[in-house]
């Protein structure tokens, strides 16, 4: 039962970055013993705020109080201190490490000097454990156990400081529907012990679940924060994006042809040597999108790197409209027709030190009219490149602008339009709107359509099964390197849900 | 340190880790232009007046100014009424400088030491561009000068230019063998370039010792006591074209080093290999998804960079040294300085040609011939450039420095061009 | 992101340790040293039959250790049989006696030990440093500083205890600038380690011209002082005392001072808090600082240790074991010392029982021109090759499979 006095308070907090405002006199409070939801969109500034109250921000302006004391935070130190813990989206584990090493870190038990006391933080690491009930391996490596698993060691690193308020950061984005519940369990449990704890997400149902008030920030803004009772998916998203959300993208029937992309019986290892893909078969044909539905890590990007001649097939077929292509190297594959707009576009789909032109250039930048014989044209670049950039409508430069001048969405645009305009067989798009803002996802959605209904094969990966229901043809699942179901684009999002978990097997 | 104070460092993205030597340089160019180069080496200048002062006591503007007048830059700046014969003919033309003056003389014995300069700086900066760091241009220029003066003693009487050519085909493909282990290791089993270059280093000078020391195989058996090889044939000699080849004159090294500036850029800029070197150099990620051959890039950027070392040792050879001597061969640095002519130079061929200028001159400059030891000591002023030259190098490692004070310059500019409503380049930066 | 929690299990069993392909691959290149020692006095097998013999079998371990998914370990025992073929065939080639000469076991470790100990030093100091995340190419740097002015210091103070502490303090004191530029400033580490290379170089050479110009460092500089272990002679039977003697009796103070350092500094590392704390700020620094560790300071610290250790380095090869300062003196022994520490896995142990190969390199190289007959040949000069050549193969063999510390080399950016 939560008690009224609220246990942290923030005031006015305002924090700005160059060229945007990521928080805007926000106001929120935490009252002792509840679940607090901070609900919003990417970009939303939910994770900021909870940054400054950690410390590892500081805000322009505004104020914090814990037990109706006004404090200032400077670093994580301080914030732990005052009782504060957070478990961040992407851990701060150290894989190499034991679990006991992970959770004192920074807080070491000793002995006679400085050695390191193993003996008593193991026993520390097991009592806690016991005390919040779940079960927890002190001498594993991190690296050698599950996320889930990996996530609870970040919650016990907060209980070991004494934490009483506990900040978790989209601590679901990673967890299968499973996992989730068994977190929401220990929360409760945790509540129980006194804890309060803020819960950050962008999941309506999940907050709808486990929270006991909702805050909504919508641009660095606080819109509203209501009680779960009488909270509805719908306003809540509402108050989220402002506007009513349309979830549909508007297309045309498929009309698909012949298959120009056929996949058969696919096995690909991962780093480890594991088996990533394990015995994948579909088609994709020509003037269809088919959407790859799957949790993070079930060999999505394995199969997307085999596909596009970046990582050894192991046993199997791929044909690229009709020609064998297992094992070619990712040159070949991309001059024989295949169009990839990969999964990062600053890391692997743009050389940011590159101009424009040069960029547009990446996947046939040898091949005629850019050059001939190994020597280049660069004033044919620069002529394609304007063309392509007035297509694609890139804004922020010109075919000699360097593409690290150009925002996200725009980068985005010079991949999507090089690929496109490159006119492929199959164009591959692996999670193509990740980190975009929404006029930029329209237009890439806007895009794939098109590629589709002019003749190219489309597979779409991607984690967002919003995306993934209002674009594909048909969908599939992934689970576990394997093709888990088949499904028409009308299916459910739980039935999706359910597949991607395991718990469905239809034959596809 | 407060956030948003700073910009951040040129990394393609916050998660895309450090950013490659390539990107570090090409910001800088983005950022500082001719100026922050100019800036590096003038701190570098002041710091070593300090270290002047400070041990010896001496004025460290008079010292530098007796440096200069031995590297005979000075020479452009007496201005008179001269002749000078022009090539292949007889006829005098009228010429503003004095051709014959000691300035003239100390001129060519700079540009004599720029020309391998130049060279070496290519070869760093072409292996920059990959992303590669190429240490081991010492190496490289003592195998080429081992096989330019063995190619040279063999073929005698053979036409001149046609022995020049194989001579210096050969020590140039030497060089790029040599570069070429550490770039098949670096390319195969991911070897760091540093670590290979510099054993391979090592290893070329005592293979270059057992060759040209007492008993070695290519020690000339005249000189008994001497470890120098035999001289090359006069048919291997590179012509002289400014003053006296007797007293080593200036050759026409000194235009093959302008030209491999002109190939270095036009490889990088006109190619596809240059495409894919620069791209493979910014952003290997990115590369292999566009299908280019990283391990390829590696292999063939480094053994380039070692060609244009080995073309170095040829061309000294050739140009004026004709023999090698078991103290030069333990001696070598020029790869060494070549690394500061890069960093300096930002990778770019008219930067590396200044800054082999600056260099070369400080070499002769503090040579024990053209400095007076009663003004400073050269051994201790060889020792001083080698001071300078780490300090360039410290400071183009560090890009904050010259993104703070670069900034702080420019922020009036920015603000001047805005009011006139011009739209200032700004790196993106992606808040949450 | 979801974890393999399985993992490929090697046999739990002793038998099935033992005939695991990876000790096959170990027992092969056993083997093939085996071969190479039985040539060698003090057995000193003239006829090339057991060696081959031993070979032969080498090769099939590996080659069975290599079918077997062992690719490095078959490998290199079948390079190393060769090898071995081959070195066995220029022993037995050499005059008995020139072997005999040339292969004073107990020389040869003393000898070992000595070439050892600088890098020893430098490998431990890098393994501090780049626990910490910050890679450390300028070594050599730190080590050349140690040299000059342990020399130096030992001169001018009159005491070599003097000049120790002086030369390790100007290794820390040109480590710490070079932290400034690496961490402070995130400039590119090897670049900026190169730019501390030279102005080290420059440095000493200056200050040594500067200073003791044409003459050189005096004769009587200060030296650090051997130990003398008499006692070991009288360890019966009487060979082994004086084996164990000639070996260990007259090392110099700091070769045992290294020796001391590696249990110490493995302690330091990895049995205190505070070394947990160094090896999470290098494998991950933001995880560090999320729980109010200062990656700054850590590294600072770290860095600036390094420097001192491999000024200690330096001071042995100046006024422990030369007894004099030359410019350039480290002759790239601080590369080796990398290189070892790859080599290694960044632990001390393994660090050092490569810098006593590499160390047992140069001793070899060192007497190995006694094997020829005549005086004036002057292909014996090629084996000062050897160090370089050895790390080479290491580097080469070795570096794919080690891992450093995860955040090694890049700069950190609070926020």
């Amino acid at each position: 039962m939560a008690d009224e006095r609220p246990v942290l308070e923030l005031r006015g907090i305002t924090k700005r970055f160059p060229g945007i405002v990521a928080d805007d006199h926000v106001d929120f409070d935490l009252r002792d013993g509840e679940v607090h939801a901070l609900l919003g969109e990417n970009g939303a500034g939910k994770s900021t705020l909870m940054n400054i109250v950690y410390g590892l921000y500081h805000a322009d302006e505004g104020e914090i109080r814990v037990n109706d004391e006004p404090i200032r935070i400077h670093s994580p130190k301080d914030a732990i201190s005052r009782g504060i813990g957070m478990v961040h989206q992407h851990f701060m584990l150290i894989p190499v490490m034991t679990v006991a090493e992970n959770i004192v870190l920074g807080n070491e038990p000793t002995k006679a000097g400085d050695i390191l006391d193993y003996a008593a933080a193991r026993k520390r690491v097991t009592d806690l454990s016991r005390q919040f009930g779940f079960a927890i391996e002190p001498d594993a490596r991190v690296e050698n156990i599950g996320v889930g698993q990996q996530q609870r060691v970040e919650i016990l690193k907060a209980l070991y400081r004494h934490a009483d308020i506990l900040i978790l950061d989209e601590p679901t984005a990673v967890l299968t529907p499973q996992e989730a519940n068994e977190l929401f369990e220990i929360l409760r449990t945790l509540t129980r012990e006194g804890l309060s704890i803020i819960f950050i997400s962008h999941k309506l149902n999940e907050v709808l679940e486990i929270a006991d008030r909702i805050t909504v920030l919508r641009r660095g803004k606080k819109v509203d924060t209501v009680p779960r009772a009488g909270a509805t998916e719908e306003g809540l998203a509402r108050m989220m994006v402002g506007r009513e959300v349309l979830l549909r993208v508007d297309k045309p029937p498929a009309t698909p042809g012949e298959p120009l992309l056929q996949v058969e019986n696919l096995h690909v290892l991962d780093e480890l040597g594991l088996e990533a893909v394990n015995g994948v078969s579909f088609d994709v044909r020509r003037g269809e999108i088919v959407g790859l539905a799957g949790v993070d890590g079930n060999g999505q990007s394995e199969l997307i790197e085999a596909l596009s001649g970046l990582r050894k097939v192991e046993a199997g077929r791929v044909r690229l409209a009709g020609r064998d292509v297992t094992g070619a190297s990712a040159h070949d594959v991309l001059h024989r027709g295949l169009g990839h707009i990969p999964e990062d576009r600053q890391r692997r789909g743009l050389v940011l030190n590159f101009s424009l032109a040069e960029n547009l250039a990446l996947h046939d930048y040898d091949a005629e009219p850019n050059a001939r014989f190994g020597w280049l044209f660069p004033r044919r670049l620069v002529q394609r490149a304007r063309g392509i950039l007035r297509q694609f409508d890139v804004r922020g430069g010109g075919p000699q602008t360097l593409a690290s001048a150009l925002s996200g969405g725009n980068q985005q645009k010079v991949v999507v339009g090089r690929e496109m305009s490159r006119d492929p067989h199959v164009l591959l798009a692996a999670q193509p709107t990740r980190g975009l803002d929404v006029g930029a996802i329209e237009f890439v959605h806007r895009r794939l359509v098109e590629a589709r209904n002019g003749g190219a094969a489309v597979l779409l990966v991607s984690l967002e099964l919003e995306e993934i229901v209002s674009l594909s043809d048909r969908v599939l699942v992934i689970y576990e390197g394997r093709i888990a179901g088949e499904y028409p684009p009308d299916v459910s999002e739980e039935e999706l849900g359910l597949a991607m978990t395991g718990a469905r097997k239809e034959a596809a | 340190m407060t956030e948003g104070a700073a910009p951040p460092p040129p990394a393609s993205s916050p998660e895309a880790g450090p950013p490659t030597v390539a990107e570090r340089l090409a910001f800088y160019q983005r950022a500082g232009g001719v100026l922050a180069p100019l800036l590096t080496a003038l701190i570098a200048f002041i710091i070593g007046g300090l270290v002047i002062l400070a041990t010896t006591g001496k004025n460290p503007l008079s010292t530098y100014r007796a440096i200069f007048d031995g590297t005979g830059l000075n020479w452009f700046f007496h201005v008179g009424s001269y002749s000078i014969t022009l090539p292949f003919s007889e006829t005098k033309v009228w010429f503003p400088w004095d051709t014959g003056s000691l300035a003239a003389l100390n001129l060519q014995q700079t540009l004599i030491v720029v020309t391998p300069l130049i060279l070496t700086g290519i070869a760093v900066a072409f292996a920059f561009r990959c992303g590669l760091f190429n240490i081991g241009g010492n190496g490289q220029y003592t195998i080429g000068a081992l096989v330019g003066v063995q190619v040279g003693v063999w073929f005698a009487g053979m036409p001149r230019p046609l022995h020049i050519l194989i001579a210096i085909v050969a020590a140039t493909f030497a060089g790029a063998v040599w570069a070429g282990i550490a770039g098949i290791l670096k390319a195969t089993v991911g070897a760091h370039e540093v670590i290979t270059t510099i054993m391979l280093n090592w290893i070329a000078l005592w293979i270059g010792s057992y060759l040209v020391g007492f008993n070695g195989p290519m020690q000339d058996p005249r000189a008994i006591s001497a470890p120098v090889t035999k001289p090359i044939a006069d048919s291997a000699k590179l012509p002289v074209f400014w003053g006296n080849p007797a007293l080593q004159g200036l050759h026409i090294g000194f235009f093959i080093a302008i030209g491999a500036l002109v190939v270095y850029w036009i490889l990088l800029k006109r190619t596809t290999l240059g495409y894919e070197v620069r791209a493979v150099g910014f952003n290997p990620e990115a590369a292999r998804y566009g299908g280019i051959s990283v391990p390829k890039s590696y292999f063939l950027a480094m053994a380039i960079s070692g060609a244009f070392a080995g073309l170095a040792g040829a061309i000294d050879i050739l140009g004026w040294e004709f023999r090698l001597d078991l103290t030069v061969v333990q001696s070598v640095q020029i790869g060494f300085i070549g690394i500061a002519v890069a960093l300096l130079g930002r990778n770019n061929p008219v930067g590396i040609f200044f800054a082999a200028l600056l260099f070369g001159a400080l070499l002769t400059g503090t040579s024990t011939r053209n400095l007076d030891p009663t003004i400073f000591k050269p051994e201790l002023a060889g020792n001083l450039t080698r001071i300078i030259q780490g300090l360039v190098v410290l400071f183009v490692g560090a890009d904050l420095l010259i993104v703070y004070f670069w900034q702080s310059i420019r922020k009036p500019f920015i603000k001047l061009r805005r009011r006139l409503g011009l739209r200032a380049k700004s790196v993106a930066v992606e808040a949450e | 992101m979801i974890a393999r929690t399985e993992r490929f299990y090697r046999g739990r069993t002793s038998w099935d340790r033992l005939v695991a392909p990876r000790s096959i691959g170990i027992a092969g290149i056993v083997l093939d040293i085996v071969a190479l020692w039985v040539a060698l006095p003090p057995v000193t097998v003239r006829s090339v039959l057991l060696p081959v013999l031993l070979a032969i079998c080498a090769i099939a371990a590996g080659i069975w250790a290599f079918t077997r998914g062992e690719r490095r370990l078959g490998g290199g025992a079948v390079v190393g049989a060769l090898v071995a073929v081959g070195c066995t065939v220029l022993a037995t080639h050499a005059h008995a006696a020139n072997l005999e000469g040339v292969f004073v076991w107990s020389a040869l470790i003393a000898a070992t030990l000595r070439w050892a100990t600088p890098l020893t030093f430098a490998a431990l100091g890098g393994m501090f440093s780049e626990r910490s995340g910050v890679v450390n190419i300028a070594l050599e740097g730190m080590m050349l500083m140690g040299a000059f002015f342990g020399a130096w210091g030992a001169d001018k103070t009159g005491s070599w205890f003097g000049g120790v502490a002086i030369g390790a303090a100007s290794g820390a004191a040109l480590a710490f600038v070079y932290a400034i530029f690496a961490i402070h400033l995130r400039a590119d580490q090897i670049v900026g380690g190169t730019g501390i290379n030279f102005l080290a170089l420059g440095i000493t050479g200056y200050l040594y011209n500067d200073i003791y110009g044409n003459k050189g460092t005096p004769e009587n500089l200060p030296a650090v002082p051997d130990v003398h272990l008499t006692f070991l002679s009288d360890i019966p039977p009487k060979g082994l005392g004086n084996f164990l003697f000639d070996s260990f009796g007259s090392l110099n103070l700091m070769i045992w001072i290294s020796l001391i350092l590696l249990p110490v500094s493995y302690v330091a590392l990895f049995k205190t808090a505070r070394g947990l704390r160094v090896r999470s700020v290098g494998e991950h620094p933001r995880a560090a600082d999320t729980v109010g560790i200062s990656v700054y300071a850590t590294r600072y610290s770290a860095v600036t240790l390094s420097g001192l250790l491999a000024a200690l380095g330096g001071v042995f090869l100046s006024i422990g074991y030369v007894n004099a300062f030359s410019e350039n003196m480290t002759a790239g022994r601080g590369f080796i010392a990398l290189a070892a520490l790859i080599f290694g896995g960044w632990r001390p142990f393994g660090a050092f029982a490569a810098c006593l190969l590499f160390g047992f390199s140069s001793a070899l190289a060192q007497r190995l021109p006694d094997l020829s007959a005549s005086e004036s040949a002057a292909w014996p000069v090629l084996f000062q090759a050897l160090p370089y050549v050895l790390t080479l193969i290491a580097v080469a063999g070795i570096i794919g499979r080690s891992i450093p510390p995860a955040a090694d080399g890049q700069p950190y950016e609070k926020q």
